[in-house]
């Protein structure tokens, strides 16, 4: 029998459907119950990648860091980025078509190669995470000092105006986060292609403003060093991470094994395809009007030059909202990731509370946003601009993220080959993602010792800390550990004639 | 078989992935709960990437789940939508000699085949619908044409089986064995009556005496 002969009678899935078999080991609780479940929808998932990526304000922002290592090889490292991004999507998704986690990347690691990994990738998770939300809290607060600054001229201004713009986005995230995942999700999407309509209609107004030789420009420039290159690529994936946090909702979604690996493929390929629509323009419209990359602004600077300024200051307005929706995004995965890990007993147990009527992690909740607020405070305190704290927090963050991704492309070939399901492909992808990944994190970390010595530092003092606390873990919580991997597995009422 | 069945390439998309998903789901069904990706592809003579696909699609769409320790399958919950399509269809002139019986008889008429020692419902009396199809086919000792099959399982063959008082208050059902020319039980024909009318089973065996070896025919 094969599928071009398809069996005329289905005897023994008749008798099946008559008679349901019994079936052994499925428990008639998840290990992550309390969590709504399968019940948001696509568009609430898609929502939840599109915000933890931020599109509107990678766009707006990360040229001008990319181009300050890859210089006029712009172009060529967001497209070697995007590249590498598609490999590293097509190999999670191969986790996300089996498991369901809100642990997401931790879990597929320790999958595949055990709870060692898996708790170093859960670190990166957690620093990940934590990390892009208090750079979305920071940019929050920077575009929305700008804006008001248009309205109530130099007093907002003052280092006071700062502080208090940091706690109200932390306490708008909070609002959002604990009436519930939709909520979030809906808010965080119509932000996000609200301001992504703005930028990409600004990205038209420059377009149309340049002549053919200023288009044509950005393809005649000289390729820079490799080096440059490759740090330029480290640099430009930072754009895209995110991607992969609908993974977080692989409880919370309707038919999660389809819409988690949809929602991660779309993100990727279409955010992708704005980055390089946005690095062109970027790059055409800054020769061709002699504006340098820098302060982050390029995007208002080169609206203002074609006689838009008003456009500038909406887009501050778009802007605060977008970076606001990442941080709601980035919390949402974050306190799922520190949800499952007090499921497993490697945090204290508390860290798993779910408040009954919204289904929300509040407890995990309550633990996070305080501290993505009052790590930008500190920055703030000490003296940092605005602009120094995202710099630096985005490269912690990046730090985080690929280490996870990493781990859990690594984990790729162990876990399909353990459940007798590994292919050529797969391993080849997962293993081009995997190297491709690891060289990236050395060279970003390499290339950022100059400009951010701070950062790299405390990336060094955040490993440090995860093996230390997995020393601490293992003494006294090694009944924990040893739960890692735990997930929202098959339960009785999903199986035919279960209730 | 096409040289297509072999192709690797083969994507859910195609027509053929229709077929390759219903023949993977009654390959489930047949080897029950647990059974590996490996051990489908190899049942079905399929691509392991064609069966991977195929499995992935299924569970996506609900009607396989993984079972928890990732590698096993089992039916999901949605199996039961595709009733219609699993039922057996009647071999060519049961039908009609049930109908010729159903004039005849003032009662339910029924149809159960036992084939490979399983009861199963082949075709129920649309005016008169069971009381309990799903206690009658998981509580054998419930009804007439169950019991009738318990006594053959018990190497104490009976010709027919009478319950005079059934789930329905004065009612009841008498059920009859078919056999094939070796004598091996194929099917049971039931009838379900008022008790008043299961006094006397002789006479309801004698009822049906013509049609039963009719039927035996029709269904080998």
């Amino acid at each position: 029998m094969t599928a071009q002969n398809p069996p005329d009678q289905l005897v023994a899935l008749g008798r099946a459907i008559a008679r349901p078999p019994v079936v052994a080991g499925v428990a008639q609780h998840s290990p992550m119950a309390g969590l709504e479940r399968r019940t948001v929808g696509f568009v609430d998932v898609l929502a939840q990648s599109i915000g933890a990526v931020a599109p509107a304000a990678g766009t707006a922002t990360v040229p001008a860091l990319i181009a300050a290592q890859a210089g006029s090889g712009l172009l060529v490292a967001v497209a070697a980025a995007w590249l590498l991004a598609i490999c590293v999507a097509a190999t999670l998704n191969q986790f996300a078509l089996r498991i369901a986690a809100p642990g997401s990347l931790y879990t597929f690691t320790s999958k595949g190669l055990g709870s060692g990994p898996g708790f170093a990738a859960a670190s990166g998770l957690l620093v990940g995470y934590g990390f892009i939300a208090m750079f979305g809290v920071v940019g929050a607060a920077y575009f929305l000092q700008s804006f008001v600054g248009v309205l109530a001229g130099p007093t907002a201004a003052a280092p006071w105006v700062t502080a208090v713009l940091l706690v109200g986005v932390g306490a708008v995230c909070f609002g959002v986060l604990r009436r519930g995942i939709r909520l979030s999700a809906r808010v965080t999407l119509v932000i996000e292609l609200t301001s992504l309509v703005v930028i990409l209609a600004l990205l038209a107004i420059v377009l149309s403003r340049l002549d053919a030789a200023q288009l044509a420009a950005p393809f005649t420039h000289p390729l820079p060093s490799i080096g440059g290159l490759v740090a330029g690529t480290a640099v430009a994936l930072t754009a895209f991470v995110g991607f992969e946090s609908a993974a977080s909702l692989g409880r919370e979604a309707a038919r999660p094994f389809l819409t988690v690996p949809r929602t991660i493929r779309w993100t990727v390929l279409g955010v992708g395809a704005v980055y390089l629509l946005s690095a062109y323009t970027q790059l055409a419209g800054a020769g061709a009007f002699g504006i340098g990359f820098d302060g982050g602004q390029a995007v208002a600077r080169l609206a203002s030059d074609t006689d838009v300024a008003a456009v500038g200051t909406v887009l501050d307005l778009g802007l605060a909202a977008s970076f606001t929706a990442c941080a709601i995004a980035s919390l949402t995965a974050l306190a799922r990731a520190v949800f499952s890990l007090g499921r497993e007993g490697v945090l204290p147990r508390a860290m798993s509370r779910i408040e009954p009527l919204r289904k929300t992690p509040y407890r995990a909740l309550a633990l996070v946003v305080p501290v993505t607020v009052a790590v930008p405070l500190v920055l703030h305190a000490i003296g940092w601009s605005p602009w120094q704290s995202l710099e630096f927090l985005i490269v912690v963050s990046a730090a985080g993220y690929i280490t996870a991704y990493v781990l859990a492309t690594a984990a790729l070939p162990a876990f399909l080959r353990r459940i007798g399901e590994s292919s050529r492909r797969t391993d080849l992808v997962a293993g081009v993602a995997a190297v491709g990944l690891a060289g990236v994190l050395i060279t970003y970390l390499v290339v950022m010792v100059p400009g951010e010595p701070v950062a790299v530092a405390v990336v060094g003092g955040l490993a440090t800390l995860a093996a230390l606390a997995y020393v601490y873990v293992r003494r006294t919580r090694s009944r924990g550990l040893a739960r890692v991997g735990l997930f929202d597995h098959t339960t009785s009422s999903d199986l035919l004639g279960g209730s | 078989m096409s040289q297509a069945g072999r192709d690797p390439g083969l994507t859910g998309r195609q027509p053929g992935a229709v077929h390759g998903a219903l023949s993977v789901l009654e390959e489930v069904a047949r080897v029950g709960p647990g059974v590996t990706a490996q051990q489908i592809s190899a049942a079905l003579g399929l691509p392991r990437a064609t069966t991977y696909r195929l499995l992935n699609l299924l569970v996506q769409d609900e009607y396989l789940v993984r079972l928890p320790d990732l590698a096993g399958f089992a039916l999901g919950r949605k199996v039961a939508l595709l009733a219609g399509l699993a039922v057996q269809a009647t071999p060519e002139g049961v039908h009609d000699i049930l109908l010729e019986v159903r004039r005849r008889v003032r009662g339910g008429v029924h149809l159960a085949s036992y084939r490979e020692g399983v009861l199963e419902l082949v075709d129920v009396d649309p005016d008169f619908p069971l009381s309990d199809e799903r206690r009658l086919l998981s509580d054998l000792t419930s009804s007439a044409l169950g019991r009738l099959l318990l006594a053959e399982r018990r190497g104490a063959p009976v010709p027919y089986v009478a319950v005079p008082n059934g789930p329905m208050p004065g009612h009841g059902c008498f059920a009859a064995a078919i056999r094939d020319p070796h004598g091996a039980l194929v099917a049971g024909l039931a009838l379900a009556l008022p008790t008043q009318r299961l006094g006397d089973p002789e006479a309801l065996l004698e009822l049906t005496a013509a049609d039963r070896p009719r039927l035996a025919t029709a269904l080998c």
